[in-house]
């Protein structure tokens, strides 16, 4: 399609006379985090009406996993949520394991639990760095990113590779972790305490985020709900949804934390609703080291490659919400459908929503605090 | 760049005129080498390994190019950091023209590269950057580490200084680029070496087997009871199953749904009786475990009424939707619509299989629409885009649908990809 045509997916009817006019933003633009395209129509600088284009990153991994094996479609979720690829990894086994019957050992259990707030942590920071950066602040991304390399040094010492891990797999990990693992993570935690105080003063309290946060972008709990926004997004809107709690999976149902929640549903809710998120992450990577055991397999001694015929479904809490995997298998070692429900595409869904009536330069903001990760929402 | 690129006709016959260009040359690659501009463009996970290297640690100021512009008016580098599009490609080509010369392309990881981990069986990625722009540096990896940009960027660095004004850049020269697809080639000459190499092991292999007739490969049979592991010491008590029966539990919602709706049966179980097959619903809704789902069988017809029924039925109260996906089978569509209740924690999931339109022509059927359902869309608002994806991939059309246009691919794009029968051009297939 040639892109000065005037874009569909405008619902608002108006008078030809009026002076809206349209703005094309993206597929190639720095807030809209990665390949999407949103066209704007606007009235001045006011919003009218938001719609988005997507498909400019989608690689059909749907259709290429129908010709891959189980366990070779495992490094192709790391590319869907790259912030968070070790949390995608274990979205996948899981739905594998109920098809293979294949149990995990306790060790391993632990493992994916430390790697995956690891992950969340990451992620979180990410998303810290880019709020503050597409409010002007670059030193946020600056700070942001700072820690978040001291994750990837944990993740690569452990899986071999900083970004598209391909750790997990049926009953357990690839790897055992390394010696000293545990104490970098330790050493990990209590820097990472000192340094969210210092973010915390940096952004919480700064009068200007606060005048572009508070009150902007405001997303009701029955809007939340109805459409399937979910993670922090969710949270921040009033409701008390975690996978983690509501339908645990792996052990986190032996651990104790608090899923937060705000009830405001503004830009600076879905702020501190990640905050506090990285707080509890850092309570569960302290009870897991206490509980670490030592001793044990870290995988199942068994390899299977295939599922047994039928339906398997799971679903776990990643950084950005809810993230499902469908399996229908068949006989053989391939996949029949293969189906991932990211947790970014309602957020973006919702955008028109949020953004109808507010400027422009809200826009960005709104953009920022859903952090959505585009490549998730095409595949 | 006009004098410049004049100079070298007007110096060079001139008695050390030379000298002179090459001081020039000297002075000008010496600026264009150090302050290379990259463009902010990123499509995938290599963008991430790009903003990566400008941050703290690695800190891509060490080579002057921090200053990522966001216009391409403004840049001189377009680092091509992710999976490149069959949809994307004009606007790649649109923000490359926009640059000012002397401009540079450096195509950042495998999927720019050959189409990495996208090769096989896809319809949409393009097998490489060389196809749509002349790229200057290629950097592997996937991603490539910040370490291996940087690398990139320094063999660009040298690149640039070895250029001279008395052989200028010109864009004419980088308009006419091969469309050759050289993967095709490299697959074919491989498929061919890979013939070869079977009619010389078909004795080797005759021979194995004249000596090894009981051999078997090594594929373990599938795991029928689940393995068990020791029991991890739970020092909660709220055990999964207890979580799982806040809501109704799978046997009542069974229950509830098939007092509604008589077309309700469970995926999979068939008997021959109605007395039977009751019995063998009960049992199988019985055998489902704590952390499986309960997936509900119905017609089409009942479709709408019953995702009515369990949103506003307060014993159900299913106030989210999970998602919308579809199956293609040889003879039918199945539409999965998944359901959860977020106050009760309970989910279901509900399967309704729909005939394929036998009446279009074989020759038109890859290309038109071979089933229609009844949209949840003003039920749940989140079934909008979800319903969309499902016409875009499999060509099941959703009625009373506000907005049924395609989501991820083209309008002119031909055919569905998700239907098991899809056929494109610009797919290769995977060896076995």
């Amino acid at each position: 399609m040639s892109m000065t045509q005037l874009p569909p997916g405008f619902k608002i009817t108006r008078e030809t006379d009026s002076e809206e006019f349209f703005i094309n933003m993206g597929p190639q633009h720095p807030s809209t985090h990665g390949a999407l395209r949103l066209a704007l129509r606007m009235d001045g600088e006011t919003i009218v009406e938001v719609v988005p284009h997507f498909g400019y990153i989608h690689r059909g991994l749907e259709k290429q996993g129908e010709s891959m094996t189980y366990l070779q479609y495992i490094p192709m979720t790391d590319r869907q949520d790259y912030l968070t690829a070790i949390q995608n990894n274990l979205g996948v086994v899981l739905a594998y394991e109920k098809g293979m019957n294949i149990g995990v050992p306790e060790k391993a259990e632990y493992i994916r639990v430390m790697l995956s707030e690891l992950g969340r942590i990451a992620s979180h920071l990410v998303f810290f760095g880019c709020f503050g950066g597409d409010l002007g602040g670059q030193t946020c991304l600056l700070f942001g990113f700072k820690e978040r390399e001291m994750v990837h040094d944990i993740l690569e010492e452990v899986t071999g590779s900083r970004l598209t891990t391909n750790f997990f797999r049926p009953g357990g990990s690839r790897f055992d972790v390394p010696e000293n693992f545990i104490p970098r993570v330790k050493a990990f935690l209590d820097h990472l305490e000192g340094a969210m105080k210092d973010y915390e003063r940096f952004l919480s309290k700064n009068v200007i985020a606060l005048e572009r946060s508070v009150g902007i972008g405001i997303l009701s709990k029955e809007d939340a709900i109805a459409f399937g926004c979910s993670g922090p997004v969710l949270r921040a809107s009033g409701v008390d949804f975690d996978v983690r709690r509501a339908n645990p999976y792996s052990i986190y149902d032996q651990l104790d934390f608090e899923v937060p929640i705000a009830h405001n549903g503004d830009c600076h809710d879905r702020y501190n609703v990640r905050i506090a998120e990285i707080h509890e992450s850092m309570k569960i990577l302290r009870q897991c080291i206490e509980k670490f055991p030592k001793e044990g397999p870290y995988r199942s001694k068994e390899k299977p490659v295939k599922l047994n015929p039928g339906r398997y479904y799971s679903e776990i809490e990643t950084a950005k919400g809810l993230y499902g995997t469908y399996v229908v298998a068949a006989s053989g070692d391939k996949p029949y459908r293969i189906h991932t429900r990211g947790p970014s595409f309602p957020h973006i869904g919702v955008l028109n929503k949020m953004c109808q009536g507010g400027k422009i330069s809200d826009l960005v903001v709104v953009m920022a605090t859903l952090d959505p990760v585009i490549p998730e929402i095409d595949r | 760049m006009g004098i410049i690129n004049f100079a070298p006709k007007i110096l060079d016959p001139i008695p050390g005129g030379k000298y002179v260009v090459n001081a020039i040359d000297y002075v000008v690659n010496w600026a264009r080498a150090n302050s290379i501009w990259p463009l902010t463009y990123g499509t995938s996970c290599c963008a991430i390994e790009m903003m990566s290297s400008s941050m703290a640690r690695y800190d891509i100021a060490r080579f002057g190019s921090e200053v990522f512009r966001a216009s391409p008016r403004q840049a001189d580098l377009f680092i091509l950091a992710g999976t490149i599009t069959r949809r994307m490609a004009p606007a790649i080509q649109m923000l490359w023209e926009q640059m000012p010369g002397p401009k540079y392309v450096l195509a950042m990881g495998a999927c720019t590269i050959s189409g990495g981990p996208f090769v096989y069986d896809n319809y949409s990625v393009v097998r490489g950057a060389q196809n749509i722009l002349p790229v200057d540096v290629f950097v592997p990896g996937c991603p490539p580490r910040p370490e291996a940009l940087f690398h990139g960027l320094l063999t660009l660095r040298e690149k640039i200084l070895k250029e001279t004004c008395r052989n200028p850049w010109h864009e004419g020269d980088t308009q006419d680029l091969s469309q050759l697809d050289r993967y095709r080639e490299a697959a074919k000459a491989w498929a061919e070496l890979e013939k070869i190499k079977d009619e010389e092991m078909a004795e080797a292999r005759a021979k194995f087997k004249e000596e090894n007739p009981d051999y078997k490969s090594s594929f373990k049979p599938v795991r029928v009871t689940k393995e068990a592991f020791p029991e991890i010491a739970r020092e909660h008590e709220i055990s999964l199953a207890e979580k799982s029966s806040k809501g109704l539990s799978k046997a009542d919602m069974f229950k509830a749904l098939k007092n509604k709706f008589a077309s309700v049966t469970i995926t999979g179980v068939t008997a021959e009786t109605p007395e039977a097959l009751a019995e063998a619903e009960t049992a199988a809704v019985a055998a489902l475990t704590a952390d499986s789902v309960l997936e509900v069988r119905l017609n089409a017809e009942d479709y709408l009424a019953a995702v009515e029924f369990v949103k506003n039925d307060p014993a159900f109260k299913m106030d989210y939707l999970i998602d919308v996906t579809a199956i293609d089978y040889p003879d039918h569509f199945e539409l999965i619509t998944m359901l959860k209740s977020l106050e009760k924690k309970h989910q279901l999931f509900l399967c309704v299989p729909l005939a394929k339109d036998e009446s279009i022509a074989a020759e038109k059927r890859a290309t038109s629409i071979l089933a229609k359902v009844p949209s949840v869309s003003h039920l749940y608002a989140a079934a909008e885009i979800k319903e969309r994806e499902v016409y875009d991939m499999f060509g099941i059309k959703f009625e009373g649908h506000q907005d049924m246009r395609r989501i991820f691919l083209d309008p002119e794009f031909e055919g569905f990809p998700l239907r098991k029968d899809f056929t494109n051009p610009n797919m290769i297939k995977r060896p076995v």
